[in-house]
């Protein structure tokens, strides 16, 4: 496919920019905490710039991949230094720097070995930007590895509630994903008559027979699955996230799960085209058994994150629906919805960091009456929540409907009991909105502070976020639609 | 829309009422919320300024020919096109300023009643939301616009159902309301999914003209889809069986249950019925369905307020009652019978509602025995209007009801619907039976009170000056007189609304309305003889039958069926499964693959152990397995 090499490399300055500010804050004496907090908000709010400057710089007429930067690396192996985005990945660089800059923010009062804090969350943040930019196979799989191994740390050290066991649950079952993916590459670069792991040389023309593709593919979306929480191997998920630290909740949640959909999307559906169209149906009844089953058992939960993480698990259930739509709508609304359940979640852990902050209890039993307490910061908590629902003119609305309405048309059993879904999913948000910020204000709680103007700026990032993509969600479908269009044109 | 084409000036003035409330909903909890008479005036101003918009394009296009259109996309996603606009034509002008009259007049009355409540500027900033998402539903050019603002509406009324959500009761009403409410909507989605496959648009106006839709679609698939869209219908305006959730939406605010009970929420389930009248239509099944259920719940809520204390209960099941009575009237075919009843009533279901709220607030109770004995009578205002509401209700003459009744009665007698009709007779009856016995309780109360007051609900909220409150009473009670005799401009008006209207015939039976008020005379009398007269015990005569008196009082039993359904089927159910199954099976199973990985260890670290003798003992049982094998195969 043709591509222009871009006359700035600005995906590798996006790269040296968390690099840097790695650097600086392992430069930084340990004792200084608050410098090291700023040098974070810096490097990472330029990130934030960057991928914001990425995402209207890029020429949606022209479409395509766009930004592309090329340096050999391994000639003799076929494997290049090879960066470039389009609609799939923009939004997702998009959401990375979103969630990344509010998530430092969020974790501003935290005190607990600061340095070492910050420099393994933009470690891990690096590993994310790299996946989603990079168009070689080879920097796919050691990217997502870079993103996978700071999380152990982050959640067995500064995390809470059974957190070893969190901790190395999330790992391994990551760790079996990536022993998935990694024979898959393999196998595809072996087959593929060209010696390469260039992802657009892959895609051109028949190199693969359809039984290669089927093997691949499944192999692709095991392994990426296990990442995106596709029932049944959603379990380290919920764990995983009432075991990580709230800015590590936002990261794993909003960014994390997202690579796995990601890479289904930019590997799995990419180079085997065929192994879709055959696992396809599989994939919707996975998809179909998340989205009831995580609100299902999100009813029965008794702990705050708990709830959020099975919420996740339904919600990255609409997104594998999508997938398996194969339409251009389907695919659309996918990839809305992945960004859409980004910000929502970390919205969602966000507020609930605050509120665990503060109260130093998860149990939704404890809780009760904080809206009289903290208005200010249980109005985020009920905003995300009412996203979660899929309220209209709020973001996850325009996702959970365009990924519905292709559904319906491809699989109508699967979509009207996704559908269906909506209406226990209602019960299940609006019962913990009511038992934790609703009710008479508890006294033990009594003279907690509401979020100040500071602390309130990362949430109210996101929720403007929300709100924005609610009332015009054109905003981002149009940027989706230009890959989307290329990637069925192609097939 | 071509942006080369000046626009039109109702373009303009529609968009301008319609965003004004939302731009004071913004205003308002960004910025105001705290400043309480600021809030109140923004949000006042906006739906003021929303309703003479309303009058202007009524004035402007009550002679209109054809609707009028204004589209533009909204959003594109490969072959989906989601568009935004306004129609507007007679059924959704109509609609739109009595949305608007009723929500400004009772945010004039909130002024009193919610004066010092600390949540103020939040009660509007909810009220202005409420405000925008129903007027922009009713003047939606698709069936996906509708939808969403039919969410949004929800959404409002959830927030202010649950406005004093210290009160376990409201916050759990809130919940019940948007939940159940959620279920018919699910229907609906999936009813508006299936017709968005099908013909590819969701204009209204294509979906209510019958040829295009006769062609593209099967019989069946009609019946279908309308069925699903009617499940909305159903959860929005609480029919059976989706109907307990509306009693309980009374914990709210009392001028929230004025505005929700008459304009907004709940007739936004009969407004749909209406504008998609011609799409409905085409199917027999859907329509039938739409007349028994509308029969059920008519029959079904009238018996419940027949034996409540509360109220405002009483007006909230009078509300069910009167929605299946439009439906019953669109159901037999008759769009400007439903359409008419459905602004008769917003007009004096608001005022019932506020009467009501004027004796709450002076007697300190929702108990209306209670409110008798504490002197409600010596409140003339509320009395007078009371009786005018009530007997609108009742369909006496000359009031609005008298004639929008009339013309649903003759309607089930024309086209045919004898059993339908007499259960309409029935619920009239019974309709006027339980609003005349409320009069009398209040008006002659006794002192032998038999059970203690229950808690009154909005007990703590005395303060605020009372003109707005009564100006506004008096100006509902002063339309409720009058509109009635507009029926006949407005069925010309409404006769122009072009597609799906057949000209109603209007009722020639003279005998009916003789019957009617006869009938009605006949459920007073009942009422004055066992409640009125100096003799009376005020015992009615449900409550003699125990069996009768438990089964109405209970609500049928319905919402004891559904919360044992969610108890035991939801939440012990197939939650619990699941959470087992979580549990113990998948986490189960990998933790189980965990220990073995690290069995298998300890026993290949025992084997590695390095002891001579184990080893020694391993080389001998493989040289006696060797010579064995060997043995045997040779």
């Amino acid at each position: 496919m043709a591509y222009q090499l871009a006359d700035f490399p600005f995906l590798t300055t996006l790269l040296l920019c968390c690099i840097a500010g790695l650097l600086a804050i392992l430069a930084t004496p340990a004792k200084h905490t608050q410098a090291i907090k700023i040098v974070s908000a810096v490097f990472s709010g330029l990130t934030l710039v960057i991928s914001i400057y990425l995402f209207i710089a890029y020429d949606q007429q022209a479409g395509g991949y766009q930004f592309v930067e090329r340096v050999a690396w391994i000639p003799a192996l076929g494997i290049a230094y090879f960066n470039g985005v389009d609609g799939f990945a923009l939004p997702m660089l998009l959401l990375t720097g979103i969630v990344f800059f509010t998530a430092v923010l969020t974790c501003w009062e935290m005190e607990l070995r600061v340095k070492e804090f910050f420099a393994l969350v933009f470690l891990l943040v690096t590993g994310v930007f790299g996946l989603f930019m990079s168009l070689d196979l080879f920097f796919i799989f050691v990217w997502f590895d870079v993103s996978l191994f700071p999380m152990y740390l982050l959640i067995a050290i500064w995390g809470s509630t059974r957190k070893e066991y969190g901790a190395m649950k999330l790992t391994l079952y990551l760790l079996a994903g990536s022993a998935l993916i990694l024979p898959a590459i393999v196998y595809l670069v072996v087959h593929s008559g060209a010696m390469t792991f260039d992802l657009l040389v892959l895609m051109e023309g028949d190199r693969f027979t359809p039984a290669q593709q089927r093997i691949a593919f499944f192999l692709l979306y095991i392994g990426f699955g296990i990442l995106a929480g596709v029932f049944p191997f959603h379990t380290w998920s919920p764990v995983g996230h009432v075991a990580a630290p709230t800015a590590v909740s936002m990261i794993h949640a909003g960014v994390l799960m997202k690579i796995g959909a990601f890479g289904i999307l930019r590997v799995g559906i990419f180079l085997c085209p065929e192994g879709w169209q055959y696992w396809a149906p599989l994939m919707a009844v996975l998809a179909t058994c998340g989205i009831v089953y995580g609100t299902f058992v999100g009813l029965n939960q008794t702990d705050l994150k708990y709830v959020i993480g099975y919420s996740s698990v339904a919600h990255m259930g609409i997104v594998g629906l999508g997938l398996s739509t194969m339409t251009i709508d389907g695919l659309n609304g996918a990839v809305f919805q992945m960004f859409a359940h980004g910000i929502m979640t970390a919205l969602f852990f966000s507020s609930v960091g605050y509120i665990y902050d503060r109260t130093h209890t998860k149990a939704i039993a404890e809780l009760g009456g904080l809206s009289r307490i903290m208005p200010r910061a249980t109005t985020f908590f009920i905003l995300a929540a009412l996203t979660g629902i899929g309220v209209p003119c709020l973001a996850s609305f325009w996702g959970e409907l365009v990924v519905f309405m292709s559904c319906v048309r491809v699989y109508p059993v699967a979509g009207a009991l996704a559908i269906g879904a909506l209406a226990v999913g209602a019960l299940f948000m609006l019962r913990v909105v009511q038992k934790t910020c609703y009710g008479p204000p508890l006294k033990k709680f009594a003279g907690l502070k509401d979020i100040t103007a500071a602390l309130a700026v990362p949430r109210i990032i996101l929720a403007s976020v929300i709100v924005l993509l609610g009332l015009f969600p054109g905003l981002l479908f149009d940027m989706i639609n230009t890959a989307t269009m290329q990637l069925i044109g192609l097939r | 829309m071509q942006p080369a084409t000046p626009l039109p000036n109702s373009l303009i003035v529609t968009a301008a009422a319609l965003l004004l409330p939302l731009l004071a909903f913004g205003v308002i909890m960004l910025a105001t919320r705290s400043r309480h008479r600021l809030s109140a005036a923004i949000s006042i101003g906006a739906a003021g300024l929303s309703l003479l918009a309303a009058v202007y394009l009524l004035v402007q296009h009550w002679q209109m020919q054809a609707p009028l259109i204004f589209q533009a996309v909204w959003m594109v996603s490969g072959q989906m096109t989601i568009p935004i606009g306004i129609l507007l034509d007679p059924i959704s002008l109509s609609m739109f300023a009595v949305v608007a009259a009723i929500s400004f007049l009772v945010q004039v009355y909130s002024l009193g009643y919610m004066a010092g409540d600390p949540g103020f500027g939040c009660y509007y900033g909810c009220m202005s939301l409420f405000a925008w998402a129903m007027l922009t539903l009713t003047v939606s050019s698709s069936l996906l616009q509708i939808y969403i603002f039919w969410e949004l509406v929800g959404l409002a009324s959830y927030l202010l159902i649950g406005f004093w959500f210290d009160k376990f009761s409201a916050s759990e009403a809130g919940k019940k309301a948007f939940v159940m409410t959620r279920t018919g909507d699910v229907a609906f989605l999936l009813g508006l999914v299936l017709l968005w496959l099908q013909l590819g648009t969701l204009d209204i106006p294509v979906l209510t003209n019958p040829a295009t839709v006769g062609a593209q679609l099967s019989p069946g698939m009609i019946t279908l889809t309308a069925l699903l869209i009617f499940g909305g219908i159903v959860g929005k305006s609480a029919q059976f069986p989706l109907l307990t959730w509306l009693p309980d939406a009374m914990e709210g605010p009392t001028p929230v249950s004025a505005l929700l009970h008459s304009a907004t929420m709940v007739a936004a389930g009969v407004y749909l019925f209406s504008r998609l009248f011609g799409f409905f239509s085409l199917s027999p099944t859907a329509m039938a369905v739409c007349l028994t259920i509308g029969t059920i719940s008519m029959l079904l809520a009238s018996t419940m307020a027949m034996v409540a204390r509360d109220i405002k209960q009483v007006w909230a099941y009078s509300t069910i009652s009167q929605l299946g009575f439009m439906l019953m009237g669109l159901g037999a075919g008759s769009l400007f019978a439903g359409a008419f009843h459905l602004i008769t009533h917003a007009g004096f279901k608001a005022l019932l509602f506020l009467c009501a709220d004027v004796f709450i607030h002076h007697c300190g109770t929702n108990d209306m025995f209670e409110i008798g004995r504490q002197g409600g009578r010596r409140l003339k205002s509320a009395v007078v209007c009371t009786i005018i509401g009530a007997g609108a209700l009742s369909g006496l003459p000359p009031l609005s009801g008298f004639f929008s009744k009339e013309m649903i009665l003759g309607h089930l007698l024309d086209s045919g619907h004898p059993v339908a009709f007499l259960a309409a007779a029935v619920g009239a009856f019974l309709t006027t039976y339980y609003s005349f016995r409320l009069i009398f309780i209040i008006l002659f109360p006794r002192d032998s009170g038999d059970a203690p007051p229950p808690e009154s609900h909005d007990g703590h909220h005395h303060a605020g000056s009372e003109w707005p409150m009564t100006t506004v009473l008096w100006c509902l009670a002063g339309v409720t007189v009058v509109l009635g005799f507009f029926q006949t401009p407005l069925h010309d008006f409404l006769a122009r609304a072009g597609t799906g209207f057949q000209a109603a015939t209007p009722a020639h039976h003279s005998w009916l309305p003789v019957a009617a008020c006869l009938l009605a005379a006949v459920a007073i009398l009942q009422a004055w003889f066992e409640y009125g007269r100096k003799k009376a015990r005020q015992i009615g005569w449900v409550e003699q039958i125990p069996f009768l008196a438990d089964l109405f009082g209970q609500r049928w039993y319905l919402d004891r069926l559904y919360r044992y359904l969610l108890d035991t089927l939801v939440y012990r159910g197939v939650s619990r499964l699941f959470t087992a199954n979580d549990r113990r099976v998948i986490d189960g199973a990998l933790d189980g693959l965990g220990r073995s990985t690290i069995g298998l260890g300890r026993v290949i670290d025992w084997v590695h152990g390095g002891m001579i003798q184990y080893r020694l003992m391993i080389m001998v049982a493989a040289v006696i397995g060797l010579i064995l094998f060997i043995g045997w195969g040779g």
